[in-house]
């Protein structure tokens, strides 16, 4: 018998396959997802991302392993219908009924009351600022209007778990950067799964990453210990001198490496009280600085994009 | 498998699947495809009235002779002088008339005889050629209607709201509720035109019948759209519903045959319970006159929608959406 979910999860995969015939979507996969935390799920197309998502909202059976949801069992709408929501990938809504029929429908099928559900329909609707489309059909909506009124759905009433695959996908600048504000916003307050492609975006936004690769969490945890911002800075110096002995004589036992092709200053440490990241950044920059080196960027980790592409399991041609 | 309020659920989907087709006008096609075939039969009907009435009159016309009456007129042959403005029903209905014992010459019953022929000769007309038209138009426009969204993934937008099986019992009875509307109307439709057309037509009498035949046509479309849902619950696309839903109906109706031809032969006893388990071995008592007797098959057959439905669901609560 397998280990139970830890007491704070809000979502866990364990060792879950999905087959589509002879091709293995996912392949053991194991997942954890803090409750109250913006998770971001980031792989390849083909990674299982979607697959992960389908499986955890009950529109797909997995063929093997144990999802448990909201520390609940696997999804049941019985029990999860409006605690558990998602904005699911290429899926349309009903083209003939306006955009206030088609909310009103869904916040009622959750167990809403009518006029709870008509309250939250107008405040789904401002939030994703469509309260002047409510009354037309759902048809003569743009691409991005359809997106939107999809987020919107998904935030009805108060789940405690959102799942939103490619949210901003199809989203003008403006409007990707509102849902992005306020997908941030919901930290702690709920928990949100979001996958992308968009890097960037889930640096951004979450806490919280795992990276898939062909059906499997390649690397896990916080967005800070993946992208090494709890133990790692690194400083770009321009053409110049580079003072390395007098540094990391400076640094007391952390260790700092030099990339001479790229020109990058790697500290590395371990934050402890009284010396954090701040006093080790300080302590080098000071002996950079008087040893006469010219520094033109400092940065704690690297990107969540860097890190992505210096997966040795990916092979390039699938990197996004 | 089912809800926490598996009613209320129910009852949601149902009242928004016939919005959504009045608001996409699928429901207007679905009426105006029937009340057309409607209108054209009943159309059919009374030129046959007419025709049989002006027969009456000038037997040679049955031989293709001299031809008297309104449908000479049409004919552009001689005219019979004064002929009546309209046809009667009466000499279909008539006792000992030579059309009335053609017409009812299968039915030995004289409970059920005397209840046909107190029927208005149209409404049993329409009874007898919807009993014909409602599967085909079931399996044509409610076949889709869960596969239809698969296709488009719409689906998964209320799986998380609602159960499967409360999904699509609710889209099954909004797709009953419009097949009963549509019966009805084309009904009124029928009524409409032979009251414009014959002379001795009765409203009241017409609507009596009408309140008759209505709920059986419903019922007995019933199962077909059990089958209907069955197919629909089961296939990703709209088309693929449709063409295993016309295939179901053509195997129900091969069964039916296959059991009225074979049903003395040693495969008897299978076909019959195979023919049992068809809606149109079942049709014959439909045209019983008292709800006593008709009543229990209504009965059966409403079991046999759930039936088929049952099925659908066993396979539907397991299936990738």
């Amino acid at each position: 018998m397998s280990a139970p979910a830890p007491a704070d999860a809000a979502l866990s995969l364990r060792a879950v396959g999905k087959n589509y015939g002879r091709i293995r979507a996912l392949d053991g996969l194991d997942l954890v997802v803090p409750r109250g935390s913006v998770f971001g799920l980031v792989g390849p197309n083909g990674a299982g991302k979607t697959t992960t998502f389908s499986i955890v909202c009950g529109w797909l059976r997995a063929n093997r392993g144990e999802v448990d949801v909201l520390g609940e069992g696997a999804f049941d709408p019985a029990r999860h219908r409006g605690r558990v929501t998602a904005l699911p990938q290429d899926s349309a809504l009903g083209r003939d009924m306006t955009v206030v029929e088609q909310l009103t429908h869904l916040g009622r099928l959750q167990g809403l009351g009518a006029r709870e559900t008509r309250e939250e329909v107008e405040r789904i609707l401002a939030l994703v600022d469509l309260t002047d489309r409510a009354r037309d059909r759902v048809r003569t909506l743009s691409h991005g209007m359809l997106r939107r009124v999809g987020i919107g759905q998904a935030f009805l009433g108060d789940p405690e778990l959102v799942l939103l695959d490619e949210p901003t996908n199809g989203l003008d600048p403006r409007q990707a950067h509102t849902i992005r504000e306020f997908i941030a916003a919901q930290r702690g307050t709920r928990t949100i799964v979001v996958s992308s492609h968009n890097l960037h975006e889930i640096e951004t936004v979450c806490d919280h990453v795992a990276l898939i690769d062909r059906g499997r969490v390649v690397m896990a945890g916080p967005v800070s210990a993946v992208t090494g911002r709890d133990d790692e800075v690194r400083i770009t110096l321009a053409e110049g001198p580079v003072p390395l002995t007098e540094t990391r004589a400076a640094l007391a036992g952390d260790t700092a490496e030099w990339d001479e092709a790229d020109r990058v200053l790697t500290l590395r440490f371990q934050e402890k009280p009284g010396r954090a990241a701040e006093d080790v950044t300080g302590a080098a920059l000071r002996a950079l600085l008087a040893g006469g080196a010219r520094v033109s960027s400092v940065a704690r980790g690297q990107s969540l994009e860097r890190t992505y592409l210096e997966l040795p399991a990916l092979p390039p041609e699938q990197k996004p | 498998m089912f809800g926490p309020t598996p009613i209320r659920d129910i009852g949601l989907v149902a009242g928004f699947e016939l919005r959504e087709m009045l608001r996409s006008r699928k429901a207007l096609a679905i009426l105006a495809l029937y009340l057309l075939v409607a209108a054209f039969i009943s159309y059919a009907f009374m030129d046959f009235l007419e025709t049989a009435q002006a027969s009456l009159r000038n037997p040679a016309a049955l031989l293709g002779g001299d031809v008297r009456g309104p449908a000479a007129g049409r004919r552009g042959l001689v005219v019979a002088p004064s002929p009546p403005d309209k046809p009667s029903q009466g000499i279909l209905t008539a006792r000992g008339s030579p059309f009335n014992r053609v017409i009812f010459s299968r039915i030995t019953d004289p409970a059920s005889r005397d209840f046909l022929e107190r029927q208005p000769p149209i409404m049993l007309f329409f009874a007898y050629t919807s009993f014909a038209l409602i599967p085909l138009l079931i399996m044509i426009t409610a076949a889709e209607t869960l596969a239809q969204e698969h296709q488009s993934r719409g689906i998964r937008f209320v799986a998380m709201r609602t159960g499967r099986a409360e999904y699509a019992l609710g889209k099954g009875l909004g797709q009953a509720g419009l097949l009963g509307a549509v019966t009805f109307l084309a009904g009124l439709l029928s009524l409409g035109i032979a009251a414009w057309k014959l002379s001795d037509f009765e409203w009241s009498a017409g609507l009596r019948s009408l309140v008759v035949f209505w709920p059986r046509l419903t019922v007995f479309g019933l199962p077909f759209l059990g089958m209907a849902m069955l197919c629909s619950m089961n296939t990703g696309s709209a088309m693929v519903a449709r063409v295993a839903g016309l295939g179901g109906l053509a195997g129900l109706f091969v069964t039916h045959q296959l059991f009225q031809k074979y049903q003395e032969s040693s495969l008897g006893p299978v076909l019959r319970v195979l023919d049992f388990l068809a809606p149109y071995s079942h049709q014959d008592n439909f045209w019983l006159p008292s709800w006593q007797d008709c009543g229990p098959e209504m009965l059966l057959l409403a079991g046999l929608a759930f039936g088929y439905v049952g099925v659908g669901l066993l396979f539907y609560r397991r299936r990738d959406l």
